[in-house]
């Protein structure tokens, strides 16, 4: 029973800033801020998906011990399914180190955007900026 | 004002629980899970198994292999998606002046920083490129080894100035010029093998590594280097150095571009 609590309780808290996340993406005027909500938001993704993927079997990483450059002799099927079975779940990390790296890209093309129009108009709060710029087309 | 976002964070939060809840008990989350699925089993057991030669990979590493082999078509498009929005960053500020027009010199940080910096600025690139070679035998790989990389560049900007940077050699043209020759290299890779099915009359399909049972042709996982035999896993080796130097170069690049001086960046706006 309490481990189905602490299990709901991890799920909870990711959902929950989830939430919270889109929340300031949505609510809060500050570019900057959105910005920021959006990588909580996308690490919130990467640590559900990581969360997926885990097991409470001694949980080992994904590799297999002791491979080197030299290595030249392979494991059996025995050894092989002896760590399938402690190794936890590779998918969700493959996704997870793309996931970062695309997230960083548009991490950055973002703050570039963001140090423009805080160039162009002076202030960061999406109102002022709109209105600036329905009145700019005007 | 204060009592509507009580209300909302008070909803927010019962709506989180109730949802993880039935996320549990609806069986689409497991909830305390002994094993792997199905799938991360095959994954597992298939990509360092040498008697199933036609589905391996060649590498104890079942990330690098899943990233790099199984699914290396999705990590040649996600490079090129960083690639493009490292493009369009630079499109911004095509025409700006990196430096700033005064040398900044006899100021900064302090001495102990300075040297602490200079040292582990020669240090961080040799663990970056360990982490990039020992990508298909250890935790780690191209993308890893590149974040780690571009740390260096960023603490040599805080600590001592962009302009030792750019003047030692690490401009804007050389920088995209080192991460495009990462992606042309990639693409190389990813062809190479096709390459040699066509010179050997057999078929082989675009980003693969190892031998398939219907396609033949590729790359040796044991290869024989200056006469040692070295385990460098068909692709996966040269594919994680590639990805190396255009991540680490990319990175790099946009620190660089991101820490260039707001007087020039006002006058590049200006002009635009």
């Amino acid at each position: 029973m309490i481990k189905d609590i602490v299990w709901i309780y991890y799920y909870a808290s990711l959902i929950l800033i989830t939430f919270m996340s889109i929340y300031g993406i949505a609510v809060r005027p500050n570019l900057l801020k959105k910005i920021i909500m959006l990588s909580i938001l996308s690490d919130t993704a990467n640590m559900l998906a990581v969360l997926l993927g885990y097991h409470i079997l001694s949980p080992k990483p994904p590799v297999y011990p002791g491979g080197t450059f030299s290595t030249t002799q392979f494991p059996s099927q025995e050894q092989l399914s002896t760590f399938a079975k402690y190794a936890v779940d590779p998918i969700p990390q493959v996704l997870v180190v793309t996931a970062i790296v695309i997230g960083l890209a548009v991490l950055v093309f973002l703050s570039f955007v963001a140090v423009l129009i805080y160039r162009r108009y002076g202030t960061l709060d999406m109102r002022v900026v709109s209105k600036k710029a329905r009145h700019e087309v005007k | 004002m204060e009592k509507r976002l009580i209300c909302l964070g008070v909803c927010i939060t019962v709506t989180a629980f109730i949802l993880a809840f039935a996320l549990i008990y609806t069986g689409i989350v497991p909830l305390a899970p002994t094993g792997n699925r199905p799938l991360a089993t095959i994954f597992l057991e298939s990509t360092f198994n040498a008697e199933k030669w036609w589905i391996w990979a060649g590498s104890p590493e079942v990330v690098t292999s899943i990233l790099w082999d199984y699914r290396g078509i999705d990590t040649v498009y996600e490079t090129t998606v960083f690639f493009l929005a490292i493009i369009g960053a630079i499109t911004v500020v095509r025409t700006m002046k990196l430096l700033p027009e005064t040398s900044g010199k006899g100021r900064g940080l302090t001495v102990i920083a300075k040297t602490i910096t200079k040292i582990t600025f020669a240090t961080i690139p040799i663990i970056a490129f360990s982490i990039a070679v020992h990508g298909h035998l250890t935790p780690g790989g191209g993308f890893q080894a590149g974040s780690a990389f571009a740390v260096a560049p960023l603490l040599v900007i805080a600590a001592l100035s962009l302009r030792l940077l750019v003047e030692r050699g690490w401009g804007k043209e050389r920088l995209l010029a080192l991460r495009t020759t990462g992606l042309i290299l990639i693409g190389i890779i990813a062809i190479i093998v096709p390459i040699l099915a066509i010179l050997r009359h057999s078929i082989a399909y675009i980003m693969q590594n190892q031998a398939k049972l219907w396609a033949p042709a590729g790359l040796s996982a044991v290869v024989d280097l200056l006469g040692v035999k070295s385990l460098l896993s068909g692709t996966l080796f040269w594919l994680n150095l590639s990805e190396f130097l255009a991540v680490s170069a990319g990175l790099s690049l946009v620190f660089v571009l991101l820490a260039a001086p707001t007087k020039n960046f006002d006058k590049e706006v200006k002009t635009q």
